[in-house]
């Protein structure tokens, strides 16, 4: 399952004045790759907080086909629960949402195998390194089988090897559960190698500079990120950025 | 595991050491038993004293527990208003200060007229009651505020209602700075019962401040010191037995939050 949605001329202005966003409007199909990129402090993390209902837009709305569609939230720290147990972490949004604990624990432990923690259901957040945090918090996110999945940079702290190990982790998983996925990062090959589509924002307000089409066909391999096709997309980038002033 | 050893035999032997210099300098200096008796003859009360010392020592220490008990839910459930509730908290936060900040001997009087001289026992339980309670308030309120922003934001995100957020989320959070709190407020529903029973039921409760005073007026110099030996025992469990709690609660998860 999966929900497009739109982002129509949506703009965020702070109650101390911080215009974060100017005004983003983009459609967003349903089942796409979406990635938000630009300088920090741009406002990406701000249209996910709208997407999200975490804040009210000043002007513009989100678009949904019908309801809003149910959501998963990655943040930039893993943000999990110190006290809980990975399984009980995961299982937080289903037993939330009403559902049996030993149904709801049952379904986070499968979670859990899909982001290969299959030994750690029982450790806690500090027996675990930053990288394996970060999957507990992916397998969170995705638990409940989300339409949309928002990702606001969320392997921004981690070292290189963990994070090209998790942004295939993450590829691997939309390409099985095919959830709406919006990334947010600042970094140009990692919006490159995961996402169909490439919204470049710049300023302060953060307005849309350039929308670009990453043809490049799934499943993507390692190998991918050294090949023409994709120096190809990264050049059209760093051209729409060269526009882009930073924040 | 040397070092271990040694942080256990070196305050014993220290100790050990300071009392025999105590016994020897009051018998070579000849200081009279009713300035500083000798350790020996502070053992030797509890053989003739030593029943009625410990009857007082344990209405002392039935005072502090209660008021302990009282302090710890009461200042709990106030915070918990506080996080609930904005109006209640800006309402009721400058009284809760006053109380804290007036200092209980003070307050003795007025409680004593309300109460009766009949409840001595009442009066005595409302002041420890006072001391101990603001420390518990103060760090819990503190811990529920201290919450993870993004993972308020998550349980907003998955729209969990206000008792689920609560529960989940803000109590355990919350758990570190109000365990902290409880540990201060045993050692001060201790000091607030002594010096309640001092201000306010002497001659009424005969708790180990009655037993000190009129050991003073005795010139029984041995058994205040074996009152006072009774107290700083009390003290010293109860803080250790609140340490153990807050160890057993916290030490799997509360290694490194920065973290988590």
């Amino acid at each position: 399952m999966s929900s497009g949605l739109r982002l129509d001329r949506l703009a965020k202005t702070f109650p101390n004045g911080t215009a974060a966003l100017g005004e983003l409007s983009a459609d967003i199909e349903a089942g796409a790759f979406v990635s938000l990129l630009g300088p920090s402090g741009c406002g990406k993390s701000t249209v996910l907080r709208l997407i999200a209902g975490l804040e009210e837009p000043t002007r513009g709305r989100v678009g949904w086909p019908q309801t809003r569609g149910s959501l998963g939230f990655i943040f930039q720290e893993p943000t999990l629960m110190a006290w809980a147990t990975a399984t009980n972490n995961i299982a937080l949004p289903l037993e939330l949402a009403g559902m049996a604990k030993s149904e709801a624990r049952e379904r986070a432990r499968v979670a859990l195998e899909k982001v290969g923690l299959a030994g750690f259901a029982d450790a806690l957040p500090r027996e675990l390194s930053g990288g394996m945090r970060m999957r507990v918090s992916i397998a969170r996110a995705l638990v409940a089988d989300p339409d949309v999945l928002l990702m606001d940079e969320p392997f921004a702290a981690l070292d290189e090897f963990t994070r090209g190990k998790l942004n295939d982790d993450l590829l691997r998983l939309w390409a099985e559960r095919r959830f709406t996925g919006i990334f947010v990062t600042h970094s140009v090959f990692e919006a490159v190698y995961l996402s169909q589509r490439i919204l470049i924002l710049s300023g302060r307000p953060g307005r849309l500079v350039a929308d670009i089409e990453n043809p490049a066909p799934y499943p993507r391999e390692p190998g991918y990120r050294t090949s023409a096709a994709f120096n190809a997309t990264a050049r059209d980038i760093l051209d729409a950025l060269e526009d882009v002033s930073t924040c | 595991m040397l070092m271990r050893g040694l942080r256990i035999i070196l305050p014993i032997a220290l100790f050990l050491g300071l009392i025999r210099f105590w016994e020897w300098s009051v018998v070579y200096l000849e200081i009279p038993p009713f300035i500083l008796p000798p350790p020996s003859a502070i053992l030797a009360v509890f053989a003739t004293d030593g029943a009625s010392l410990l009857g007082s020592a344990w209405t002392t220490l039935g005072t502090t527990l209660a008021a302990f008990t009282l302090a710890t839910v009461s200042g709990t459930a106030l915070a918990a208003l506080f996080a609930s509730s904005r109006i209640a908290e800006a309402a009721l936060s400058p009284y809760a200060v006053i109380l804290q900040v007036t200092p209980i001997i003070a307050i003795a009087p007025l409680i004593i007229v309300w109460v009766g001289l009949d409840n001595a026992w009442l009066t005595v339980l409302i002041l420890a009651w006072i001391a101990a309670f603001f420390p518990v308030l103060a760090s819990a309120t503190a811990g529920l505020k201290a919450v993870d922003p993004n993972l308020r934001d998550l349980f907003r995100l998955y729209r969990a209602d206000f008792r689920q957020t609560f529960i989940r989320l803000m109590v355990p959070s919350s758990l570190p700075y109000l365990l902290a709190g409880i540990k201060t407020a045993g050692g001060l529903a201790l000091v607030g019962a002594v010096v309640a029973e001092f201000a306010a039921a002497s001659g009424n409760t005969d708790g180990l401040a009655w037993r000190i005073l009129e050991a003073g007026n005795r010139l029984q110099i041995a058994k205040m010191f074996a009152a006072l030996l009774l107290l700083a025992l009390m003290g010293v469990v109860l803080y250790a037995i609140l340490s153990f709690v807050e160890w057993l609660l916290l030490h799997r998860w509360h290694g490194d939050r920065r973290h988590a």
